[in-house]
């Protein structure tokens, strides 16, 4: 067995990468080939890559021996010949077939690479198929049967390739680097060795070349860092290409018209955040189709085009990249956002709520406003998820809303979440980092201009009140009592909120490798992970985003999604 | 093979007066105490962690978990690293004594025979001449499934 030139196991997770590329070719490809079935027009350039997506999956499939495969999509690529060659037309029929093949496909591909049994069974479908194509060679009938495809199971599904692909060129680089590093570390060795042995005549000598060695290796190290960062780096097209089917599935079944935009595909970003940032994304635009975007017939009766919009758009924003999701549906109704925040007591009914405490409701673990929840937003996952999901990418979330105007998401996320800058603080005794992007500034204040009131601590500063926490005391640590004389407050900001935190010394910036906390103990709130200092010492990441959503929600919180009811 | 059908290798340790055991399959690696970075908000026996070559590890005051007394480490006191699937986790104990062979056949299913102790976390009984040894199933006392291992997942 071991005597294959190729490991088969290799050469089936290469097959799933490439047909999974290949698979969200054909459905761009059917998207756009579906606006023409009405005119009963043709688009021969995308009916051919149609063709020569299935084409290569068949071969490949062929060439690895799984015949299911091969055989189904070689029915498919009959298919698009015939309609190459002009003997079969383009008919919304057609194309809801293809697509059903497609997805068909796919379940096939997943069996056959991970050894799954396909959940979707075929039945009939050949039948259909021949049908659709006996009847429209001879006729342009459209009155075939209506075959629905199921949008759930559609190309969102889970499988998340575990290989990433880098141009050979990055590749050359890194290498150039380590050799560089080699070099250095010889040196290195090379003067601890005679400084050993006691050969350093000329010590004075030895430091200077120490010295430059150390210059060079912090150097090369560097451009490493950065090397490995950028070959880590990917299109975040390979998400946004998944949802024009699934809002056209989605858009279909709940009888509503919409089109979608898509806009900055060709942003990078760390491929650990692309495969994270897939499933809160689709919630997110899957949200905005269910409960965003009104039925035509209302949208009419409000005076807007009868087809709905969602733009789905990322960009670079300084070392963030920033991916929105807007609608022009009705917008959040946040009137009945108060009125479930007050039936689940989450609000008081005397107290004010801006617009924007009303709209982080939205955050809470079992909050809904959906009069009826739909099969697939209902399904357990809530907005809390997608917040979280959101937080452990180091990411915020907002959201913006207008009555009958729409909504707007923004997820702002980090370049990388590998190595960040950090302020290194000292609270009770330990050392936390603070990620550099959220802390505003730090301040030296007397003890006295903190103010206490029932709801907690705060200062006024540049004219504002800044709630104020105590690290120590957030995270339950032992303090050594209030003191009197001056307090260090970092300032920290996430989602254009602020909040002081009061620490006991500042010990510098610098940057840190994140290294994830282990899941059995986690996870804990306000914490992000961890880093190894150069003395082999931790020190904590804090998560500002959850510092400054708990100070601002109030340590309540969590007391009260405990109490929710589940669903 | 370290384990075949009919033995089982244990790592046998002390805590208190009992002697417990744990497959050493799941053992990683054994270390002596180290400076353990606390942190906040997790279960009381939840010591901390520390930096094991650069990975993140979790560590677990085995007397606490197991609701025997906290008693101040002495000089023989070791971190046993386990694994549980592909997570490692620390756990202090007074006193590693050795690594046995046990005859499966020498092992029986306990039934909540042992007074004082937090009996779902055993796997096993042991017994080795006049030797009681406590087997203790790792993922029960450890594994992410740990009933009071993880904080409270809605906090974030």
């Amino acid at each position: 067995m071991n005597e294959e030139p190729f490991d088969r196991a290799e050469l089936l997770r290469y097959f799933k990468d490439e047909s999974e590329e290949l698979l969200q070719q054909i459905d761009a490809d059917l998207l756009k080939l579906e606006p023409l079935a009405a005119s009963a027009r043709s688009d021969p350039e995308t009916v051919n890559s149609l063709f020569r997506a299935l084409h290569t999956i068949k071969g490949s499939a062929g060439m690895l021996e799984l015949g299911d495969v091969a055989t189904f999509a070689h029915k498919l690529e009959n298919v698009c010949d015939l309609v190459r060659n002009g003997r079969l037309p383009i008919s919304s029929v057609l194309i809801e077939i293809l697509f059903e093949g497609r997805d068909l496909l796919t379940a096939l591909i997943r069996a056959g690479t991970d050894g799954t049994p396909a959940t979707r069974s075929g039945a009939g479908f050949a039948e259909r198929l021949e049908t659709v194509v006996l009847r429209h060679t001879r006729s342009e009938d459209e009155e075939a049967q209506h075959v629905t495809a199921d949008p759930a199971t559609a190309s969102a599904g889970k499988a998340r390739p575990r290989t990433i692909r880098v141009d050979i060129a990055r590749l050359d680089v890194l290498l150039d680097l380590v050799g560089e590093l080699v070099i250095t570390k010889n040196r290195i060795m090379q003067i601890s060795t005679m400084l050993t042995r006691g050969e350093a005549a000329d010590a004075a000598k030895l430091v200077a070349q120490l010295n430059t060695a150390a210059a060079l290796l912090a150097r090369t190290s560097t451009d490493l860092q950065e090397a490995v960062m950028h070959s880590r780096m990917v299109r975040i097209a390979g998400v946004f290409e998944r949802f024009p089917r699934v809002v056209r599935d989605l858009a279909k079944s709940r009888g509503k018209e919409i089109e979608l935009a898509i806009e900055g595909a060709e942003t990078d970003l760390d491929k650990t955040i692309v495969d994270e940032i897939g499933e809160p994304l689709m919630h997110l635009v899957r949200n905005c189709v269910d409960h965003g975007i009104e039925s035509p017939k209302r949208r009419r009766e409000c005076g807007k085009d009868p087809v709905g919009k969602i733009e789905l758009r990322a960009a670079h924003e300084g070392n963030s990249v920033v991916v929105q999701i807007r609608d022009d549906g009705g917008g959040v109704d946040l009137d009945r956002v108060r009125e479930r925040g007050l039936a689940l007591g989450l609000i008081a009914a005397d107290a004010v709520q801006t617009e924007r405490d009303l709209l982080e409701l939205l955050f809470v673990p079992g909050f809904s406003t959906a009069r009826t929840v739909s099969e697939i937003s209902g399904r357990g996952v809530g907005m809390d998820v997608v917040h979280r999901a959101i937080g452990r990418l180091s990411g915020t979330l907002e959201i913006a809303s207008r009555p009958g105007e729409g909504t707007t998401f923004t997820i702002r996320l980090p370049l990388t979440l590998a190595i960040l800058g950090a302020l290194l603080v000292r609270i009770a005794g330990e050392l936390y980092a603070i990620p550099i992007d959220a802390v505003g500034e730090s301040l030296r204040l007397d003890a006295s201009e903190i103010a206490r009131s029932q709801s907690g601590e705060s200062i006024v500063h540049r004219d504002r009140f800044l709630p104020v926490i105590r690290g120590a005391e957030f995270f339950e640590l032992s303090s050594r009592g209030r003191e009197s004389g001056s307090v260090l407050v970092v300032v920290l900001r996430a989602a254009d909120r602020e909040v002081g935190l009061v620490v006991d010394e500042f010990v510098g910036d610098q940057e840190i490798v994140v290294k994830p906390l282990s899941e059995l103990v986690g996870p804990i709130a306000g914490i992000a992970g961890g880093t190894i200092l150069g003395d082999g010492s931790i020190a904590l990441i804090l998560d500002p985003n959850a510092l400054v959503s708990e100070v601002h929600r109030g340590p309540g919180s969590v007391v009260i999604s405990g109490a929710m009811p589940q669903r | 093979m370290t384990t075949t059908a009919d033995t089982r290798q244990i790592v046998v340790f002390a805590l208190q007066s009992n002697e417990f055991g744990i497959d050493i399959g799941q053992v990683r690696e054994i270390d002596r105490l180290v400076p353990i970075t606390r942190v906040p908000r997790v279960p009381a026996h939840v010591e901390g962690i520390i930096n094991l070559r650069g990975q993140l590890v979790p560590i677990v005051d085995l007397r606490t978990r197991l609701g025997m007394p906290h008693a101040a480490p002495t000089k023989m006191a070791r971190i046993i690293v386990a694994e549980i699937g592909p997570r490692s986790i620390g756990m202090i104990v007074d006193e590693v004594r050795e690594v046995v062979r046990i005859p499966t056949d020498q092992i029986e299913q306990s039934e909540g025979v042992l007074e004082g102790l937090a009996n779902e976390f055993i796997g096993a009984l042991a017994r080795i001449d006049e030797r009681l040894i406590i087997l203790l199933d790792v993922e029960k006392v450890l594994g992410p499934e740990a009933p009071t291992v993880l904080t409270d997942k809605e906090s974030v």
